[in-house]
């Protein structure tokens, strides 16, 4: 929920009464700067087709591509992952500061995708070696999946940790469609999303940003 | 060059070894494991051949028909390109190697190690290339099995 519309509700707009979790995790979900873990196809999809400026990963916060885990807090998986690959990607995940998050993009981060069998390396999902927060299908994504799959994660952030309780969290998220939804709908929840930064009545904007499968 | 001149070229080094009768686009020659690197100095001294540079190398498992190693050779000279093929038994795959005509065969060659367990006389550093150093097997040999692998389900 924005914090301009929680100032609003109060008459003349000059102090702000709210849990402390509800400004955190707005500041957290709005300002993910995601590490780039590409090793194949998926991550030519992600930097060329997401990352570009027709669909403008800016828009919700997430632009800020870093190369290294100390300054990021989401990590994307976007790529086969292989036995030798497996430690490396650990690290990177230790390294990464708290709270830190993980989409995993495609089949092959998600199951080992079309290297399921007969192969002598590939890790069959990435969840064997971190945890992952939101899974998005794909071989690979289309650029709208990875949105959505990242408005989710904003979604999980904003619905979902305490100070009272850190690390706990409602996972995993699938973010592919639910059956009944249409891309349609989706491009008309993010443009609604995006223009909708001065709503007033905070109740119904909740109600309006629950998940059709419920989160 | 033309193609007939480098065919007459090539048959005067070595009267035993055959043209492959292989259809590829390439023109194939067909030598055996002894000659391999006999052949191979000629290539690339021999002034009126110069293949200068090795383009590929790699290994095919035929299984009982044993290992078939692939150089693939170019001359930058006169623009003429050659595949050299040699098969060699499963059982004790040794080949001389040509490191030390082309450089570049040395990382190819520690590939083709790697994955075929092909190997190669005196070859300067033959180690595993991709896998873990502690790697048990050759994985692309076609009967190569470990407790990782899933077969497929059909
Ligand atoms: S899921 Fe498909 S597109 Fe993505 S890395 Fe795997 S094979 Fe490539």
């Amino acid at each position: 929920m924005g914090l301009v519309a929680q100032m609003d509700q109060i008459s003349g707009g000059s102090f702000i009464l709210t849990r402390m979790d509800e400004v955190i995790n707005w500041a957290r979900a709005n300002s993910l700067w995601p590490l780039v873990f590409g090793t194949s196809c998926c991550a030519i999809e992600m930097m060329m087709a997401t990352g570009a400026a027709r669909h403008d990963l800016a828009r919700f916060g997430a632009e800020v591509v870093r190369p290294s885990p100390r300054q990021a807090d989401l990590l994307i998986l976007a790529g086969t992952i292989v036995k030798r690959m497996a430690p490396r990607l650990r690290t990177l995940y230790e390294q990464m500061a708290e709270p830190r998050y993980v989409i995993a993009t495609g089949a092959c981060t998600i199951s080992g995708g079309p290297f399921v069998y007969n192969s002598y390396t590939t890790i069959r999902g990435a969840d064997q070696i971190i945890p992952v927060d939101i899974y998005v299908p794909g071989c690979p994504p289309r650029p709208e999946s990875l949105l959505y799959g990242i408005l989710a994660l904003q979604k999980m952030i904003k619905s979902g940790e305490s100070l009272r309780e850190p690390g706990i969290r409602k996972k995993p998220v699938v973010s592919e469609l639910p059956p009944g939804v249409k891309l349609e709908d989706i491009t008309l929840e993010l443009r609604q999303i995006l223009g909708d930064e001065g709503i007033t009545n905070i109740p119904e904007e909740i109600a309006r940003r629950e998940w059709s499968t419920g989160l | 060059m033309d193609q007939e001149i480098l065919l007459a070229q090539i048959r005067q080094i070595d009267p035993q070894n055959q043209i492959s009768p292989k259809k590829t686009d390439l023109i194939a020659l067909e030598i055996t494991a002894t000659s391999l690197h006999e052949v191979m100095r000629t290539m690339r001294k021999q002034p009126d051949l110069s293949f200068d540079m090795l383009c590929s190398h790699t290994a095919v498992d035929w299984l009982e028909n044993g290992f078939e190693l692939i150089y693939v050779l170019y001359s930058t000279q006169f623009r003429q390109s050659l595949m050299i093929i040699v098969n060699i038994p499963r059982e004790n795959p040794v080949i001389p190697t040509v490191s030390n005509i082309w450089l570049a065969a040395e990382a190819q060659e520690r590939e083709v190690f790697d994955l075929f367990g092909v190997q190669y006389d005196h070859h300067p550093d033959l180690r595993r290339l991709f896998l873990e150093d502690d790697w048990v097997g050759y994985p692309m040999r076609k009967d190569y099995k470990d407790d990782f692998m899933l077969e497929s389900a059909e």
